[in-house]
C-alpha cells in the first residue's frame, strides 16, 4: 500500500480554473480579470447560487422571507423524468415558488445538426425526445422535403402515418403508467411497459432498431412493411383495446389516483395558449389545437377524425385526454391499413442532398405537442440553420405557474401529468 | 382571447380538409396583412403553407400585437421563436412563427438584429411562453431582449461566457479546416465577462447617431441563405 504524504498540497480545482482563465486572457492580450484575487462566483454545496442575482425573477425566487426555505430537487431525482433540477421555495409543506434549472442533458444537437449532412440530421434528432423518436424524424423530413422540393410516394406517407401513430400510442401509454407511478402506484407502469414492448417490437421489426428507429429518409422511409411487422400488428390489434381497458380499470376509477389528480394543476385555456403549451396538455384545457388538423401534413387530410378536447384542464383531464387519444390513434391505424396503397416507399434523391438556398418550416403533432423544425439552406450539403421547437421544453413553463399554493408532494404529480421528456427539453 | 371558448366553433367542426396550395395563401391573408400592417410589411413572400415578411426590430411588439389581437387576423398561438446568425459580416435575425385558425398559413415574422448591438424588445408581454424561447436565444446567440425580466442562461451554466450557436463559435473538429490554421477561437475572450459585455453594449449603443445598416434596405454583407426565396 502506498502511503499518502499528509503534507501534500491538494490543488484547488476552482483556483486551477481561475489560473487557466488568466493564462487564456494573457494569451489573448487582455488585461487580467478584474475578479482575479477576489471571490469566485460559484455554487455552494446545495446548488443554490451564492452570487448576486442576475435578473429580477432570480432575485424573487432566491430571496427568502421569514419561514421560507429552498429545497433542491434533482437533477438525479427518480421522478423528474430524466436529468432535471427544480429549486422549490417552500413554507412548511406549501410550495411558494418553483424555478426549473435546465441544461443537465444539453448536447447541442442543433449545432451538431448544422455540421451534419441532411441525411445524418435525421439520425441526430432521434435521441432528443426519446419517447417520440418517429415524430422527431418526421418534422425534419417534412422541412427538408420542402427545401429540396421532393415528395414522398403515397405508400411512404401511409407507412409514416402508421408508425407515427404507433409511436404516439406507446408514448401516451407510458405517460399513464408514469403518472400513476409518481402518485405512488407501482403496478400500472409494469403493464404500460408490457404494452409498450409489444409496439416497440413491432417497430423494431419494420425499422431494425428498438428505440432510436432511424426510419425516416428525405423523400420516403427506410423499409417497406414486412411479414413480421404485419403479423405483430394484427396480433397487437386483436387485444390492444382489452389491454387499455385493463389499464383504465386499474387507474381511472382508483380513489387515490382521483384524489391526487382531480382539480390538481388546473390550467385555463387562455393561460395554456399564453404559455405556449401545446398538444394533449392544451386540448385537455379545452383549446382545440391539433397540428394534424391545423396544417394537415402527411396523409392526415385523408383520414377521418375529430379534435378531442376535455374541459377540466387539471391533471385528471390530461390523463383522460391521453386515453382518448390512444383510442383515436387506434381508429386512425385501422383507416391507414384499410387505405394503404401499393408502390415504392422512397423517392429518387441523391446520396448527398444539396437543396437550393431557402427556408422551410415543418411541424408535426408529437405526443407532447407541436414539434417543429425551421431549416435554412445556403446551398451546401449541411443545413445553414437547424432549429427544433420541442413541446415539452415550452410546456415546462407551466410548472412555476401552477405550483404555488400546492403541496410539495404534488409538484411531481403535476409535472408527470404534463409528460415532459428531458432529452427533448435539453436538446 | 378572453372569450376564446365561446367564439370558437365546436371542436369537430375545425380542421382543414386538404393540404394548402399557394393561391389560397397568397389571397385573402396577404391583402389583409397589407391593410392592417401597412408600412411595417417588407419583403413579403409566400410559399405553399407559409406567409413571411420582414419587420423593423423596434416594431416587433406592435406588429405581433396587431397579428394577435386583430379579430380578422387572430394569430393567437406563438408556434416558435428562433434566432438565426447570418455570419460575422451580416446580422442576426429573430424569427417568429404564428398560427391562426382563420388563415390557412403559418405566418413567419423576421426581424433583423444588429450584430454589434444585439438587442430587440421582448415579446414575453404578449406570450408568457416566449420566456424560454428568449432565454434560449440569449444563451445560444447572445441576443439581449429588452424588458425581459428573467434573461438568464438556460442550458449553459451561469458562469459560462460564450454563445455557442453563433457562426464564429467553431467546433474543435472544424478548427483545423479554417484559414487561420487551427487558431480559431472556440470561446471568444471578449465575451467572457458578461457584465462587461453588457456595459460595452450600452456604451456603444448611445453615441452611434449614424443610421444602423438595418434601417436601410441595402443588403450589404448578407449571405445567400437570407437572400433567397423560401421554398
Amino acid at each position: 500500500m502506498t502511503r499518502i504524504d499528509p503534507e501534500t498540497q491538494i490543488p484547488d480545482p476552482i483556483e486551477l480554473d481561475r489560473r487557466e482563465e488568466e493564462r487564456l486572457r494573457a494569451a489573448a492580450g487582455l488585461a487580467p480579470s478584474p475578479a482575479a484575487g477576489g471571490e469566485y462566483a460559484g455554487f455552494d454545496t446545495v446548488g443554490i447560487p451564492d452570487r448576486p442575482p442576475q435578473t429580477e425573477r432570480e432575485r424573487e425566487v432566491y430571496t427568502l422571507d421569514e419561514g421560507e426555505m429552498l429545497v433542491n430537487m434533482g437533477p438525479q431525482h427518480p421522478s423528474t423524468h430524466g436529468v432535471m433540477r427544480i429549486v422549490v421555495k417552500v413554507r412548511g409543506e406549501i410550495v411558494v415558488d418553483v424555478d426549473p434549472v435546465l441544461g443537465y442533458l444539453h448536447r447541442g444537437i442543433e449545432k451538431l445538426c448544422e455540421n451534419a449532412t441532411y441525411t445524418t440530421v435525421l439520425t441526430y434528432v432521434d435521441p432528443m425526445d426519446y419517447l417520440s423518436t418517429m415524430h422527431n424524424e418526421h418534422a425534419p423530413a417534412i422541412a427538408f422535403e420542402k427545401l429540396y422540393g421532393v415528395k414522398a410516394p403515397p405508400r411512404a406517407e401511409y407507412i409514416r402515418a402508421l408508425v407515427v401513430e404507433l409511436n404516439r400510442i406507446f408514448s401516451h401509454g407510458l405517460m399513464m403508467g408514469f403518472l400513476a407511478l409518481d402518485i405512488g402506484g407501482l403496478t400500472p407502469i409494469l403493464y404500460s411497459f408490457i404494452n409498450r414492448d409489444e409496439v416497440v417490437d413491432m417497430l423494431s421489426a419494420i425499422s431494425g432498431q428498438r428505440m432510436l428507429f432511424n426510419f425516416f429518409r428525405v423523400g420516403g422511409v427506410n423499409w417497406d412493411t414486412n411479414d413480421e411487422f404485419l403479423s405483430r400488428l394484427g396480433t397487437w390489434r386483436s387485444h390492444v383495446l382489452d389491454n387499455i381497458e385493463m389499464n383504465e380499470r386499474m387507474i381511472t376509477e382508483n380513489e387515490i389516483f382521483r384524489g391526487r389528480t382531480l382539480g390538481m394543476g388546473r390550467l385555463t385555456g387562455e393561460d395554456a395558449i399564453s404559455l405556449g403549451v401545446s398538444g394533449p396538455n392544451l386540448r385537455a384545457s379545452g383549446v382545440p389545437f391539433d397540428v394534424r388538423k391545423a396544417h394537415p401534413y402527411s396523409i392526415y387530410h385523408e383520414l377521418e377524425f375529430d379534435i378531442i378536447t376535455q374541459d377540466g384542464g387539471d391533471s385528471y383531464s390530461r390523463y383522460l385526454q391521453r386515453i382518448a387519444e390512444i383510442k383515436q390513434s387506434i381508429h386512425l391505424i385501422d383507416q391507414i391499413i384499410d387505405k394503404m396503397p401499393h408502390g415504392p416507399v422512397q423517392a429518387q434523391v441523391p446520396g448527398i442532398i444539396r437543396p437550393k438556398p431557402g427556408r422551410a418550416f415543418g411541424a408535426v403533432e408529437s405526443p407532447r405537442g407541436l414539434y417543429s423544425v425551421y431549416a435554412i439552406s445556403d446551398g451546401g450539403p449541411n443545413p445553414y440553420r437547424f432549429r427544433m421547437r420541442d413541446p415539452s421544453f415550452i410546456s415546462l413553463q407551466a410548472i412555476p405557474k401552477l405550483m404555488p399554493g400546492r403541496l410539495v408532494a404534488d409538484t411531481m404529480a403535476v409535472m408527470a401529468s404534463f409528460d415532459p421528456v428531458m432529452g427533448g427539453v435539453d436538446k | 382571447m378572453a372569450d376564446l371558448r365561446r367564439s370558437r366553433p365546436a371542436a369537430h367542426a375545425l380542421g382543414r380538409g386538404r393540404p394548402l396550395s399557394a393561391p389560397v395563401t397568397a389571397g385573402a391573408l396577404v391583402r389583409l396583412l397589407h391593410e392592417r400592417l401597412g408600412d411595417d410589411l417588407r419583403e413579403l413572400w409566400t410559399d405553399e403553407d407559409t406567409v413571411e415578411f420582414r419587420i423593423d426590430r423596434a416594431r416587433n411588439v406592435d406588429v405581433l400585437t396587431t397579428l394577435r389581437d386583430d379579430e380578422d387576423l387572430d394569430f393567437f398561438f406563438l408556434a416558435d421563436a428562433a434566432a438565426v446568425d447570418y455570419g460575422t459580416d451580416a446580422h442576426f435575425e429573430v424569427v417568429y412563427h404564428l398560427f391562426s385558425w382563420k388563415h390557412p398559413a403559418w405566418v413567419r415574422v423576421r426581424a433583423r438584429v444588429d450584430r454589434r448591438d444585439p438587442r430587440i424588445p421582448t415579446v414575453t408581454t404578449l406570450w408568457e411562453g416566449a420566456m424560454f424561447h428568449e432565454r434560449e436565444m440569449y444563451d445560444m446567440m447572445g441576443i439581449v431582449f429588452e424588458g425581459n425580466r428573467d434573461l438568464r442562461r438556460i442550458y449553459m451554466s451561469p458562469d459560462y461566457r460564450s454563445f455557442p450557436q453563433r457562426r464564429d463559435f467553431v467546433l474543435p473538429d472544424d478548427a483545423a479546416d479554417t484559414a487561420v490554421a487551427g487558431v480559431s477561437p472556440l470561446e471568444r475572450p471578449e465575451t467572457w465577462d458578461l457584465a462587461r459585455f453588457r456595459d460595452e453594449l450600452t456604451r456603444s449603443a448611445a453615441p452611434t447617431a449614424a443610421p444602423s445598416p438595418l434601417d436601410t434596405d441595402a443588403e450589404a454583407g448578407e449571405v445567400a441563405a437570407s437572400e433567397s426565396r423560401p421554398r
